[in-house]
């Protein structure tokens, strides 16, 4: 069931891509990251807003947290209240992310099965191919050659993998919102760190060809940051959302940190 | 500042970073390991080591290191029969440590008697070795992952000629007289002088060709990913016929003169009129077939191997499946002795196995199962 509404549906349409890019699998991976991250636009709108109005409740949470430190129940009481004046769901972040998950993952496998680094990986590939579009079993293998790389290696010189490093953390520095919480702050400095070096070990391990696919997603997030409308200010202290939710960018509240757009709290490819 | 509660996170990062370091680590099958059988005796590329198996018990005679050591000689995955004396075995290994460690190709040449290393130093290439060579008039040439084809000298493994292609060559050559033909990913199929490795001539398919052809009397016939198999012009690699089937064909055919019998990677096996081309008839196996059938001696029998670890026994004559018998992993490669044919399995505790050709009934499993 995964490959044929999933997997099927995206390595077909990477291979239409190769052919109609001049057979450039650079050019084929870029296309279809394009394709599947605007496909998940409308929910990472929706998750980034979620996470924002969110962000705005905080110091009333906060508040909360604090009466009601010694009475839990009470406490849960009083948060769903504050949820339900500010019409959201505390759940709701979470639903647009988990239906990205399976299309990104999705993405990850197409281009590493197309790619078909090993023989084994080959011959599962020949399940994936739509044997009713003509021409695209001429196409395989993909052109593997890129500048100095082997698409199915790893990077030789490392090159990727640093770009993938400084990508990873751009973009999740700029989607990490402030947080007055210390230990949310601790926490987002870890992240800030960790997830970059973690995605940079995964492509000094796996073929290149996925490097390209987090560099472009990646920069995909950049250029969603730097092209969405700013977020007009609004007067500290301000516990609810403005009733516009279309409104792309939060309200900034003054910190000890320059304001900056809180965003979601995790970047995601 | 409440430490324990913010370093969950960072923990199950590094927690992933441990997994995916696990996944990219050990054991991990990239291709299929190969076996042949050489006067009584099986040698056998199973991963962590080269074994000789008496084919009657499957009782190991030697293994190659003695006890297996992956991080000296990476997996083991091809094993080719040089002359009565050698064999030559490819292995992954890696080179370097941590995140900066690389792979590349390593062949070895053992003696049959022993497996005892018999060249000075082995050769090395930039990529796998997915398929095992061929040898002939002193020449052994197997082809590599990093789109060469080598020629070494048998007796000390120098290299004398290499002939780059432009894609993967994981395919089997074949050697007939003074001429080798040899496949590769780029939809090309060379026929090359086996003394200096130049061109006589390339046929170009619809799209990558992966096996050893095969050849009968002035004939070569090799299958395609662009479904057809064709019938080449030994001299010339002119296209006589092509077959068109359902899905990729990838495995070498198999032929008792005058039928031709193949399977494409749906499960199909088509029986054709090795002259014209013609369909038999056609039957089906259930999943994904990559190897090549092979015919028992007395041409009664048809044997597919198919990718989800099922072994089938068809008749010839119609097609008609007579048995089959499943196991776990990957089938590697097949060879038939006699009244047995024996397999090599990846990702599967067995990794060898014989079973009778008639009936498909188990002989013995290497490592033997425990009761």
């Amino acid at each position: 069931m995964w490959d044929l509404l999933i997997l099927n549906p995206m390595v077909n349409l990477l291979l239409l891509f190769y052919r109609l890019l001049g057979h450039q699998t650079v050019l084929a991976i870029t296309a279809l990251t394009l394709v599947v991250r605007l496909a998940v636009l409308p929910l990472t709108l929706k998750q980034q807003q979620s996470a924002r109005r969110m962000q705005e409740l905080q110091p009333e949470l906060a508040k909360l947290q604090k009466k009601y430190a010694d009475d839990k129940e009470k406490l849960a009481q009083e948060q769903m209240k504050l949820y339900r004046e500010a019409g959201m769901n505390p759940l709701g972040g979470c639903l647009p992310l988990l239906i990205q998950l399976p299309l990104l993952y999705g993405l990850w496998q197409a281009i590493m099965r197309t790619l078909a680094v090993s023989p084994l990986d080959l011959v599962r590939l020949s399940q994936n191919v739509y044997s009713f579009i003509p021409g695209l079993a001429s196409l395989i293998p993909l052109q593997s050659r890129f500048l100095w790389m082997d698409l199915g290696q790893p990077d030789p010189y490392y090159v990727l993998p640093i770009l993938v490093v400084v990508t990873s953390w751009l973009s999740q520095k700029i989607l990490t919102p402030p947080s007055t919480d210390p230990q949310s702050r601790a926490m987002n400095q870890q992240m800030l760190i960790m997830m970059p070096l973690m995605f940079g070990f995964i492509s000094i391990s796996y073929a290149s060809g996925l490097s390209i696919y987090f560099i472009i997603s990646n920069l995909v997030t950049l250029l969603q940051y730097f092209v969405t409308p700013k977020p007009q200010p609004v007067p500290a202290g301000a516990a609810e959302a403005p009733k516009e939710p279309e409104r792309p960018k939060e309200a900034e509240r003054p910190k000890e940190r320059p304001p900056q757009p809180a965003r979601r709290k995790r970047g995601r490819r | 500042m409440n430490r324990p509660s913010h370093i969950y996170p960072v923990a199950l990062a590094l927690l992933a970073v441990l997994l995916l370091a696990g996944c990219s680590g050990g054991v991990h099958a990239t291709t299929w390991t190969t076996l042949l059988l050489h006067d009584g005796t099986l040698y056998v590329a199973d991963l962590e080591q080269v074994r000789a198996l008496d084919a009657e018990t499957g009782q190991e005679t030697w293994a190659f290191p003695a006890t297996p050591d992956l991080r000296q000689y990476g997996p083991f995955y091809t094993v080719t029969l040089l002359n009565d004396e050698l064999l030559l075995v490819t292995s992954y290994e890696r080179t370097g440590g941590g995140f900066f460690a690389r792979s590349q190709g390593v062949l070895r040449a053992l003696s049959l008697n022993g497996g005892r290393l018999a060249w000075p130093q082995p050769f090395t290439a930039g990529g796998e070795f997915i398929a095992p060579g061929a040898a002939g008039d002193g020449i052994f040439v197997i082809g590599n992952s990093d789109g060469n084809v080598y020629g070494l000298r048998i007796d000390d493994g120098t290299l004398v000629w290499q002939y780059p292609t432009r894609g993967r060559v994981w395919a089997t050559p074949l050697i007939i007289s003074d001429t080798v033909y040899i496949a590769s990913l780029d939809h090309r199929l060379y026929a090359l002088d086996l003394q200096t490795g130049a061109l006589r001539w390339q046929f170009q398919a619809g799209s990558a060709m992966a096996d050893r052809p095969l050849v009968l009397t002035d004939t070569l016939y090799i299958g395609s990913f662009d479904h057809n198999l064709y019938a080449l012009r030994l001299t010339d690699g002119t296209e006589v016929w092509r077959f068109t089937g359902a899905n990729w064909f990838w495995g070498t055919p198999a032929s008792d003169g005058s039928r031709l019998y193949a399977a494409d990677v749906n499960g199909n096996v088509y029986a054709l009129d090795a002259a014209t081309g013609q369909e038999i008839w056609r039957s089906r196996v259930q999943g994904t077939v990559r190897l090549g059938p092979a015919l028992s001696p007395d041409g009664k029998r048809l044997l597919i191997a198919s990718e989800n670890g099922t072994l089938f026994g068809l008749d010839t004559a119609d097609g008609f499946v007579l048995w089959q018998q499943a196991g776990q992993g990957q089938l590697g490669s097949m060879a038939i002795g006699g009244e047995r044919v024996y397999v090599t399995r990846v990702n599967a505790p067995q990794r060898v196995q014989a079973f009778y050709v008639e009936n498909g009934r188990p002989v013995w499993s290497y490592p033997a199962q425990q009761q």
